[in-house]
């Protein structure tokens, strides 16, 4: 083989999955089957005539939502899954990063481990020789390598199953969204091990929603989209073409949900939840009975968290929440450094005196990021009545690339009656594309260098920062 | 450097083979791993595979000896050179089944041929046979059953035995991945097996004629023609408990059958094989 000559090649492949719902699992109803050929049989294209070729060295990334076919493409690569028509060439050895550890046994230690392994990946013993201790060092376990894996951290047995993948020295790396590996510290060391695979002239082929790290080590992005090639070429230009497609299309769900949303409230008014009934119990006597929220929503709503709960006596609603951009225009995905509105509509049924408007936003893993109210940001509102709407406005978006939950609540001026409290409800996004990286928000901050003169003895010895423990 | 082409065509069988090959050094890890994942949780460790057959000739000594008594000579001798080939092949069905089913994890995230588990499965077993042969040779001792020269038949009959496990284990483990219940059905064709095959009895007390709805049949001639088990256990008795020469005519024929049996086994699995990761 020439060494110009492409590493994978796709020749018009699809592949075809047949969705038995009620798939034969017996001789018995195979049988029957036999003679009621009418079986419920529903077709699925995972990729349909997809062709394109990766060059020897070439990093390439597959993006796309869920179920675009992006898995399925590189087990057509690693042969786990034969074409349904066409086909794919590869030429070189491949190793695949898709399931880490998943020919550990674990009664055998972490040395037989390595050995059996490296053999599933078509290495000889000479080979496993000389690469294993690369692999423990890499792996940081030299102190358990003679204990069976079963008593490992799953850390441990992560980063085993990535070291021994990942020194298999192929020709052809598959990564399928496993970048996430162990700490910090850990997957910074895997993300330098496959860049310097790269430099050695490894080709890539990763399948990832890390845009950052797609940007970051791929020549060339392939969009997938309903089971085709979308759009393939540089990663700045097929990444902010996703993105905005992402954006576009999550506005169009909205719109939907909301309007489903609008349907099912006129329809079948929803039962208060339990903790109305507590609330309501302190009201008095003669104070009208505890209700569902009976607004109906009017207005544009952001997205709806699965797990979002609602509580509160529902004198006064929130309708609904909205979320604006720079240009005051309904968004869903922000840039960081943005101008961030939450519009918070209200219905208040009866006039609430100096109400508390609050809000909270959580990162998409639960870290309370803030929690402002009107009350301590001293902003007073007089009374609520009727209808109207509330913005909290953020002038310069500090939080980094991710999904963030969005909390917005209408208590009485103490915080001790909640009228409508949508908790963790609403979802935005911010895009990937600020400096920062780590963390959930980007501090106005600066830096600055100064050297320090070793040899002038009248200065004063450097104060230490407090240290943990 | 490799050039793989996936495509829809079957693969050849001479090709999968030269993988195979090329996939060896993990059909040795498979094995080592079944054998030392089977003895280390247990006290005993490989003791067990000497213990086990043991007890088990032990007790059919005692039913063919005391209790349904066939006055067969140096009976534990007698039942033990035929009931280690015996484990060996049924352990060889009974993991083969399970071989790619049981490693569903495998099957679905890394790519290797996947003959490699069910061959693995039947050279482990195949492992613990030999463990297991001194236990034999002391028996033999104790009985004072001569030493022939036709022992050194044995790889002989061993390899005829492999190649026929080898055959029914690719079949019966692609099967599985299908049909679920085959391993049911397994367990009863299994234990059917054992007594069509002359383990605990001698092949010789079977009639030459017998009338089966009245045609006049050679039970003893069927049993070795549509049994190949029963040629092959024969034979080990031959040359390790009478210590006489095999009929060589009906041990070729066992092992054309056996290679027979092979290729079928082997074109069923590799013919569906590329459906494993994703009907399992």
């Amino acid at each position: 083989m020439a060494a110009a000559s492409p590493a994978v090649v796709f020749d018009h492949v699809s592949k075809r999955f047949i969705l038995h719902h009620d798939r034969p699992r017996s001789f018995q109803e195979w049988l029957v089957r036999r003679f009621r050929p009418d079986e419920d049989v529903e077709e699925f294209w995972a990729l349909r005539d997809v062709s394109f070729s990766v060059a020897r060295g070439e990093a390439v990334a597959f993006i796309g939502t869920n179920g675009a076919g992006k898995s399925s493409l590189l087990k057509l690569i690693n042969g786990i899954l034969t074409p349904t028509e066409g086909a794919v060439i590869v030429d070189g050895r491949i190793s695949a990063l898709l399931e880490l550890g998943a020919g550990f046994h674990p009664d055998l230690t972490g040395r037989e481990n390595i050995y059996l392994n490296g053999s599933i990946l078509g290495l000889d013993r000479r080979t496993i020789d000389h690469l294993y201790p690369h692999i423990v060092k890499f792996a940081e376990i030299e102190d358990f390598i003679d204990m069976p894996v079963k008593h490992y951290s799953s850390g441990m047995y992560m980063r085993l199953g990535f070291a021994v993948a990942i020194h298999a020295e192929p020709d052809i790396l598959l990564v399928d969204e496993v970048l996430a590996v162990g700490d910090a510290a850990f997957q910074t060391k895997c993300m330098h091990r496959i860049l310097d695979l790269k430099k050695r002239g490894v080709t890539i082929l990763i399948v990832s929603h890390d845009l950052d790290a797609v940007r970051k080590l791929c020549d060339r992005v392939f969009w997938l989209q309903n089971s085709h090639i979308r759009l393939a070429g540089a990663p700045s230009k097929v990444i902010a073409a996703y993105l905005d497609w992402v954006a576009q299309h999550q506005m169009d769900d909205l719109a939907e949900e909301a309007e489903e949303e609008a349907e099912a409230k006129t329809e079948a008014p929803t039962e208060p939840p339990a903790e109305t009934l507590v609330a309501a119990s302190e009201t008095p006597a003669d104070a009208p009975k505890p209700r569902g929220p009976t607004s109906k929503a009017i207005v544009p709503s952001a997205a709806r968290h699965p797990d979002a709960t609602r509580w509160g006596t529902y004198d006064a609603e929130i309708t609904g929440v909205e979320f604006l951009d720079s240009a005051g225009k309904s968004a869903q995905a922000f840039d960081t450094g943005d101008r961030f509105t939450a519009r918070i509509y209200y219905d208040a049924h009866k006039p609430i005196p100096h109400p508390m408007i609050g809000v909270a936003i959580h990162s998409e893993d639960g870290m309370h990021v803030t929690g402002p109210n009107t009350i301590t940001s001293g902003y007073d509102i007089s009374v609520l009545e009727g209808q109207g709407y509330v913005d909290y406005i953020v002038d310069d978006l500090p939080l980094i690339a991710g999904a963030y939950v969005f909390t917005a609540a209408i208590y009485d001026f103490w915080e001790s009656t909640a009228f409508d409290h949508h908790d963790k409800a609403f979802v935005f996004r911010v895009r990937p594309g600020a400096p920062e990286r780590y963390g959930v928000v980007m501090l106005p901050a600066r830096w600055a260098h100064t050297p320090i003169d070793t040899h002038d003895t009248s200065a004063s010895a450097p104060v230490q920062a407090d240290r943990l423990r | 450097m490799s050039v793989m082409v996936n495509r829809a065509r079957r693969p050849r069988l001479d090709k999968r083979v030269g993988e195979l090959l090329r996939y060896r050094e993990l059909v040795r890890n498979l094995v080592i791993r079944d054998l030392k994942a089977r003895y280390k949780n247990s006290v005993l460790g490989f003791l067990w595979s000497l213990l086990n057959p043991l007890l088990m000739m032990l007790v059919f000594t005692v039913v063919f000896t005391v209790m349904l008594p066939s006055n067969i000579p140096n009976y534990p001798v007698f039942v033990l050179c035929a009931l280690l080939p015996w484990n060996w092949f049924a352990g060889s069905l009974n993991g083969g089944i399970n071989s790619v089913v049981g490693n569903a994890n495998l099957v679905k995230k890394v790519y290797f041929p996947r003959e490699a588990l069910p061959l693995s499965v039947v050279l482990a077993q195949g492992v613990n046979f030999l463990l297991a042969l001194p236990a034999l040779f002391a028996m033999m001792l104790v009985f004072r059953i001569p030493f022939t020269a036709w022992l050194l038949l044995l790889p002989v009959v061993m390899l005829v035995q492999l190649v026929f496990s080898l055959g029914i284990a690719l079949f019966v483990a692609a099967l599985n991945v299908f049909f679920r219940d085959t391993g049911v059905i397994m367990e009863v064709l299994l234990q059917a097996w054992f007594f069509l095959t002359p383990v605990v009895y001698d092949i010789m007390v079977l009639p030459e004629s017998k009338l089966i709805l009245g045609h006049d049949v050679d039970v003893r001639r069927a049993a070795f023609i549509l049994n190949p088990m029963a040629s092959i256990i024969a034979n080990y008795r031959v040359i390790l408990y009478w210590g006489s020469p095999p009929a060589f005519d009906f041990l070729i024929r066992t092992a054309v059958t056996s290679l027979v049996i092979l290729v079928v086994g082997y074109w069923f699995f590799i013919r569906v094989a590329g459906r494993f990761g994703e009907e399992i």
